[in-house]
């Protein structure tokens, strides 16, 4: 792991893509696409970030990378599910209340 | 390099062109079908001689077996897939068809 | 050499976040998120972690894949008609809104990060001590060492926010299951089926047995097996049920197990969550590997249970 500045970079692009996706996103599955997206950014930049020990990498940056990835698909999931839910009783995917230029509640 | 790796980058190198050869039949084919058809087939010939070379750079006869193991598993996840998709497309394309005439 | 390669691999995360969230079909979006999850597990690679590689396949791209792509066949089965092709455009303002703040995060995400790189050096004081303790503990895996015995908390809290999100899916959903499409009825998805699903339980009960000592563990493992319901569940060989005792347990285990054995280690004068032997992190990983196979397979499902069944 020689040169983490490149993995760092392209992590804070892709941060900045899924933000960009989350806030212009009208259906709700895509704002869950760019909630985890953003997530496995942020992975990327702590394990990035994590310096060797010995020439091995650090294990703790891994191991709670990787509660991490098992927490964000708890979460995915309960999303996903609410989703379906609120399909079922309002009958649109979206939150947003009309193009109101986003903070119309 | 040794004799063995030339022939390991050699069996690389193939199965590489093999990939871009399937690429090129994803991009430029026209339908469903005949998509698959190109993928397929050079991508499961090219993930052969992928796993060949790894075999021959393998530390031991046990890694070299895997190897293939992993080989088939993929060629059959590639091949049911592909009836699954084919299946959807024709399916379709029939469909279509159907409410045409 | 090396630079090309991680050069080549991060670029292409970028251009794949890109495919997976501004526009195109919505179906087009979660194929481009699964090949971003999976390009993110050669990533883990590069950044020499095997263990997050497999996680990542698995959990990351595999299971979150399938939650996906199921969500969107509710949604369309929901709406009746096939999903609109684009997604409609947001206003001038919103756009714009969103770019400037966009830019700044990513920018505070790279300074924070290069900073970091900086700081940090050649390890630190917290994995020093990792390295020295290791070996005491049996195993030879440094994150499993950190998952069961060093930093278990997390882990514990982590297996139970996974039954949570499995009881909180049941209490949205009440009484009904959520829909599942028909069981594939080709011939060659049932040969899959037969020759995949026994490997797949092999897989991931030596993910389970290895990760002691090599790269894998208990979740590498849960998630292989939870893939292997996902496609017994989609063959038609397992169908919506409600949940029976065993399932419970099943579903319970590892946090069960868990904090049984931490609590009860308190109770016997030691610190909480001290376990007192190799053997302990097995049963403790063994419990755990259950549970998360069974979850993700039900939240897959959305039913409260499943049972077997030729369609």
């Amino acid at each position: 792991m020689n040169h983490p500045e490149v993995w760092i970079l392209a992590a804070a692009a892709v941060f900045g893509i899924a933000l960009y996706g989350l806030i212009v996103a009208r259906d709700v599955l895509r704002q869950v696409i760019a909630l985890k997206v953003m997530g496995s950014a942020v992975f990327l930049v702590l394990v990035a970030a994590a310096g060797p020990i010995d020439g091995a990498p650090d294990a703790i940056p891994l191991a709670l990378v990787l509660t991490g990835i098992v927490i964000a698909v708890s979460a995915s999931a309960f999303a996903l599910t609410l989703l379906v839910r609120l399909a079922e009783a309002t009958g649109s995917t979206s939150l947003d209340d009309g193009d109101g230029g986003g903070d119309g509640r | 390099m040794s004799a063995l790796e030339w022939l390991a980058a050699a069996l690389m190198a193939g199965g590489a062109f093999f990939y871009l050869a399937g690429t090129v039949g994803l991009l430029r084919f026209p339908d469903a079908p005949t998509r698959l058809h190109a993928l397929t087939k050079a991508d499961n010939v090219g993930l052969l001689l992928i796993c060949a070379a790894l075999a021959l750079l393998a530390g031991s006869l046990r890694q070299a077996l895997l190897l293939l193991l992993i080989w088939l598993l993929a060629l059959l996840a590639a091949t049911v897939s592909a009836h699954l998709i084919a299946r959807h497309a024709i399916g379709d394309r029939d469909a279509a068809g159907d409410r045409e005439a | 050499m090396d630079l090309a390669v991680d050069t080549l691999l991060a670029l292409a995360l970028v251009v794949l976040a890109g495919q997976s969230l501004v526009g195109g079909a919505l179906f087009r979006a979660i194929v481009m998120f699964m090949v971003f999850g999976l390009t993110l597990a050669l990533a883990w690679a590069r950044l020499g972690s095997p263990d997050l590689a497999m996680a990542e396949a698995a959990i990351g791209a595999g299971v979150t894949g399938a939650l996906l792509l199921v969500a969107h066949w509710r949604l369309q089965r929901l709406r009746g008609t096939p999903a609109p092709e684009a997604a409609p455009a947001a206003s001038r303002a919103r756009a714009r809104l969103a770019a400037a703040v966009a830019l700044l995060s990513a920018a505070l995400v790279a300074a924070l990060g290069l900073a970091a790189v900086q700081a940090v050096g050649p390890g630190g004081i917290a994995g020093q001590a990792l390295a020295e303790a290791l070996p005491a503990t049996g195993l030879g895996n440094p994150i499993t060492g950190v998952l069961v015995v060093f930093r278990n908390l997390d882990t514990v809290l982590e297996v139970a926010v996974l039954l949570a999100a499995y009881v909180a899916s049941r209490a949205v959903l009440g009484d009904a299951d959520a829909a599942l499409p028909p069981a594939q009825d080709a011939p060659l998805a049932d040969a899959l089926v037969a020759v995949v699903a026994p490997l797949t339980v092999v897989v991931g009960l030596y993910l389970l047995k290895a990760g002691g000592q090599s790269p894998g563990g208990a979740f590498q493992g849960g998630a292989v097996l939870a893939a292997c319901g996902v496609l017994l569940v989609l063959s038609g060989r397992l169908r919506a049920a409600p949940a029976g005792a065993t399932l419970r347990l099943a579903l319970v285990a590892g946090t069960v197990a868990f904090g049984a054995v931490g609590l009860g280690m308190l109770a016997l004068g030691h610190p909480l969550l001290a376990l007192p032997g190799t053997w302990a992190v097995y049963l403790i990983e063994t419990a755990m590997l259950v549970s998360i196979a069974v979850t993700l397979a039900l939240l897959f499902a959305g039913s409260a249970g499943l049972a077997g069944g030729r369609r």
